[in-house]
């Protein structure tokens, strides 16, 4: 007599997961993330010349502007910006993932500790957040580049950026963990919890940090999209790594032909565009699915 | 008597991403000059989309889609905006459920009651002013002078919904919808308020609609009471005859879950959740959740039928249920 | 505040000292220069003294508005007025202009969701922040100063752009494509925000109650909804202002616009240290006013954090 009800998985990951899917630009935004991901991934494969490549200057069409055999044209001094920019895919989200993923664990680590212990620990950990929130970050980011990336081996200089971008950039990540701790930190089941007999590392591993990770998804995606961004300015203004393509490093070199050579600053920097786009694009489904905000 | 609000054959729904939602399917109700009455039900089953209607203040993505509305013998519904919004706070007004989402935050108590006063009655500043004191003191608050330029969050909840109540009154309108007025307030506030409710009307000569899930506040409060469920009315009624006699199942069930001193017996509990109001259930709406739910319950909508002098009924079997009522 | 500051003077300091003695990068700026003089420069500096003592002459200085002297020989408090004031004027101009035009777009979309243009302009914001600011700065010289001969490529003033000898016109017109940029990247967040969350404001209960009170919808709209919305996008724009300024060095590049990221870009290069501490220095005193004035702001707007 009664309707069958369906059966569905009713967990929360479930539900954001349904919304997430009915989401078109979450979608678009996850398929174009997809898409960079796998020409990273392909890119020795892919790519028409090795990294860095002068080839095409020997085979006479150093300088020329996008053409069937160039998709992305040549640049004055022979490099090949279609094969330069593949390349360049790989380091890039190598960098931006790579930040994220730090910048994750310590802003996590350094906000749930100051977030959820009282007294002194927790004013020396704001304290200490405050000071690096305040900094104007990009400048100390160029500043240690340029000191520190002379002084490392050919092929760490990515990771260098990697962490360097962390030191200056997990303050962000820090304040809305202590924020969301601080919120979580006052719930029952928490109390109910610690009155069960749970230590402060129990409670804060096992019952805090699982409920503040929806934010943190979503952070995670974004920032992802923010370090990109900035590699890409800190290449550009030639304190990054120049013995490995970056799309940064492109511009830089596009904005010394920008009279001539116009396409070597166009496409690296529409795969910045589009790469950034599809995190953002993700991260904002991720944030619409998994707090949802509608009427009921 | 004539019937200040007549609401025939009301439709309102609202168009989502997931569906329409049948908020309002069929709702008929009215109130006589000066008399209190009540619209019950849980959640969900139309009772605030109501009053929304009535005041054409229904959000998007709801909209009126059948149906009519007399107020003081006039179509509301053929009024156009501006007409509308010189009734609004004016003639007919809300009291709302929860006064600290009510109330706006960032104005002071004086600004949110001089607003209305100076829209609607073109009165000064000062004038507005003083009449804005006068209702404080009005509703009993205690010291209006310095809460008038308190701000929301300073004011506790008991005092949040007089002012609340204040505001809604300010203009003398003659219809005042009470929406779950004191559902989000101490029990022993609740009294307070709603004494207060009484008091003003009589002293106002109001018309109260009073909408609740409480069947202790419509004992308290109303003359006549309305049923509603899923958007459906079930049952319409005298309060009295309503509690002693009722003819709808879920009547029966809303009375049977309060709780009372002399009753030894346990609390029952009406089993199910409330239905999908994008595609509710066919026949009676309630069938799935009723104890006494035939086969002809699932097929076919029951009918509005006559019970006796001024009780009305929607379900196909009240007369041969014997339903228990309280006294 | 002023613990935070000490914070930020203390690890520009020590980094900047990691760099290398300033000696020692004086002396190629120098040349040959004598020992004597490298004797006064090492007295100068403090070199014979500790790390922590160096740190608290350095500090001591600052707070005397001596900022030390760069490594190509001229003070550096000389130039830095300039620089922050060109700085300043163009980051100002565009948050303004992104200001007074994001605010009602955002409105515009909130109220008319899911509408054609409420997605336009929802796709034109999201594109906005997801491109680097200085590589639209590329694009648009080379659209309009390279290929059409339009606006100025550099500078902030011109000496071949001189428009007709009007100095006003040729002030604009090197404006022009900066502020565009800026402007874009900074409208794109606004507009999103104020969209958001006047979305969320217009689901409250006291917008329902406004409404049902009579008021008009233009009241409700700006009286209510958005001046409740606001106070969050307050606080972004202000500490979004501080990031603008301490990001500067892209942009100003670019368009070679003689400011304080221009400087910081330069001077990084070479390791001119004292310039790097000093504008560094600057621009977190900035940064730090900007979060002042922005807490400052939201308690007018807010009346729930005011101290009682």
């Amino acid at each position: 007599m009664r309707k069958k009800e369906e059966r569905r998985g009713a967990s929360q990951w479930a539900v954001a997961w349904r919304r997430f899917r009915r989401n078109k630009s979450a979608l678009i935004g996850t398929a174009m993330v997809a898409f960079f991901i796998l020409v990273g991934v392909l890119s020795p494969y892919i790519a028409p010349y090795p990294p860095r490549s002068y080839a095409p200057l020997y085979e006479g069409v150093a300088g020329q502007p996008p053409s069937f055999q160039h998709p992305f044209g040549v640049e004055s001094s022979g490099i090949d910006v279609f094969s330069e920019v593949i390349h360049g895919t790989r380091n890039d989200l190598y960098v931006g993932l790579a930040a994220a993923i730090l910048t994750m664990i310590i802003g996590i680590a350094v906000g749930a500790i100051g977030g959820y212990f009282k007294g002194l620990v927790s004013d020396v950990i704001l304290g200490v957040t405050q000071v690096f929130f305040v900094i104007p970050a990009l400048l100390l980011i160029l500043l240690f580049a340029r000191i520190f990336l002379q002084l490392v081996f050919k092929g760490l200089g990515l990771t260098l950026i990697v962490l360097i971008l962390s030191f200056f950039g997990w303050s962000g990540t820090a304040f809305i963990v202590r924020g969301e701790t601080l919120r979580v930190r006052e719930m029952d089941f928490v109390q109910a919890a610690r009155s069960l007999g749970a230590d402060s590392v129990r409670l804060l591993f096992r019952h805090i940090v699982p409920n503040i990770l929806s934010p943190v998804i979503v952070i995670t995606t974004l920032i992802i999209a923010g370090f990109i961004l900035t590699e890409v300015v800190v290449s550009f203004l030639g304190f990054g790594d120049a013995n490995t393509t970056t799309w940064g490093l492109l511009l830089n070199e596009g904005f010394s032909y920008i009279r001539t050579d116009w396409w070597v600053a166009l496409f690296p920097g529409l795969a910045v565009v589009f790469s950034v786009l599809g995190f953002n694009l993700m991260g904002d489904g991720l944030s619409d699915a998994l707090n949802p905000r509608l009427r009921e | 008597m004539t019937k200040l609000l007549e609401v025939t054959d009301l439709r309102t729904y609202f168009f989502t991403e997931a569906g329409v939602v049948k908020a309002v399917d069929g709702i008929s109700v009215s109130v006589e000059e000066g008399k209190t009455i009540g619209i019950v039900g849980e959640s969900g089953s139309g009772k605030s989309v109501t009053a929304q209607s009535v005041l054409r203040i229904v959000p998007r993505p709801g909209k009126i889609v059948d149906g009519t509305i007399r107020f003081d013998g006039e179509d509301l519904l053929a009024k156009s905006e501006a007409e509308m919004r010189k009734m609004r706070g004016n003639k007919m007004a809300v009291v709302f459920q929860d006064p600290t989402t009510s109330l706006n935050p960032v104005y002071t108590v004086r600004k949110q009651l001089t607003d209305i006063l100076l829209l609607h009655k073109g009165l000064t500043k000062d004038q507005a002013g003083k009449t804005a004191l006068g209702l404080l003191e009005k509703v009993g608050i205690p010291e209006p002078e310095s809460r008038l330029n308190a701000y929301p969050h300073e004011l506790s909840g008991g005092m949040k919904q007089r002012i609340a109540i204040a505001r809604a009154l300010s203009c003398e309108p003659k219809l005042l919808f009470a929406d779950e007025p004191t559902t989000n307030l101490d029990v022993t506030i609740q009294a307070q308020v709603l004494d207060l409710l009484k008091q003003l009307q009589k002293e106002y000569g109001m018309t109260m609609v009073m909408i609740t899930h409480d069947m202790g506040i419509v004992a308290d409060m109303t003359e006549r009471v309305t049923v509603l469920y899923a958007g459906k009315v079930m049952e319409e009624s005298d309060t009295t005859t309503l509690f002693t006699q009722p003819a709808h199942p879920y009547t029966e069930a809303l009375l049977k879950a309060v709780p009372s001193v002399a009753q030894t017996r346990s609390l029952e509990v009406i089993p199910g959740n409330i239905p999908n109001l994008i595609e509710p259930p066919t026949g009676c709406v309630f069938h799935p959740r009723c104890r006494y739910a035939k086969d002809i319950c699932m097929r076919q909508d029951p009918q509005w039928e006559k019970v006796s002098a001024g009780h009305y009924v929607a379900c196909h079997r009240w007369r041969e249920l014997k339903l228990e009522g309280r006294s | 505040m002023i613990p935070v500051f000490l914070g930020v003077a203390m690890l520009t300091f020590f980094v900047g000292n990691a760099a290398g003695s300033p000696l020692d990068l004086i002396r190629i700026f120098l040349r040959n220069p004598s020992p004597a003089v490298i004797e006064a420069l090492r007295h100068y500096y403090h070199l014979d003294q500790p790390v922590w003592l160096r740190f608290l002459y350095w500090l001591w200085d600052l707070l005397h508005f001596n900022l030390g002297i760069s490594t190509s020989g001229r003070a550096v408090t000389d130039q830095i007025g300039a620089w922050a004031l060109t700085t300043l004027e163009l980051q100002v101009i565009s948050l303004l202009l992104a200001v007074v035009i994001g605010i009602p777009v955002g409105v515009y979309s909130a109220l008319h969701q899911y509408s054609k243009s409420d997605y336009a302009i929802t796709t034109f914001a999201i594109f906005g922040y997801s491109m680097p600011t200085f590589w639209l700065g590329i694009m648009l010289i080379i659209v309009f100063s390279f290929e059409l001969g339009w606006l100025p490529s550099s500078g902030a003033a011109g000496i071949t752009y001189n428009w007709g000898g009007n100095v006003v016109l040729d002030w604009l017109a090197h404006l022009a494509l900066p502020v565009t940029v800026l402007t874009y990247v900074t409208l794109a967040t606004i507009v999103r925000l104020v969209r958001a969350n006047m979305l969320e404001v217009l689901r409250q209960d006291f917008i329902l109650a406004a409404r049902a009170s009579g008021l008009s919808e233009r009241a409700v709209t700006y009286r209510y909804a958005l001046r409740n919305a606001i106070t969050p996008v307050v606080t972004v724009v202000g500490l979004s202002f501080g990031a603008a300024l301490g990001g500067a060095p892209a942009t100003e590049t670019v368009f070679s616009w003689p400011g304080l990221g221009f400087a910081f870009a330069r001077a990084a290069g070479v390791l001119d240290i004292p310039l790097v501490q000093g504008i560094t220095i600057v621009i977190t005193i900035m940064v730090l006013l900007a979060n002042l004035i922005t807490d400052l702001a939201y308690a007018v707007l807010d009346p729930r954090v005011r101290i009682e």
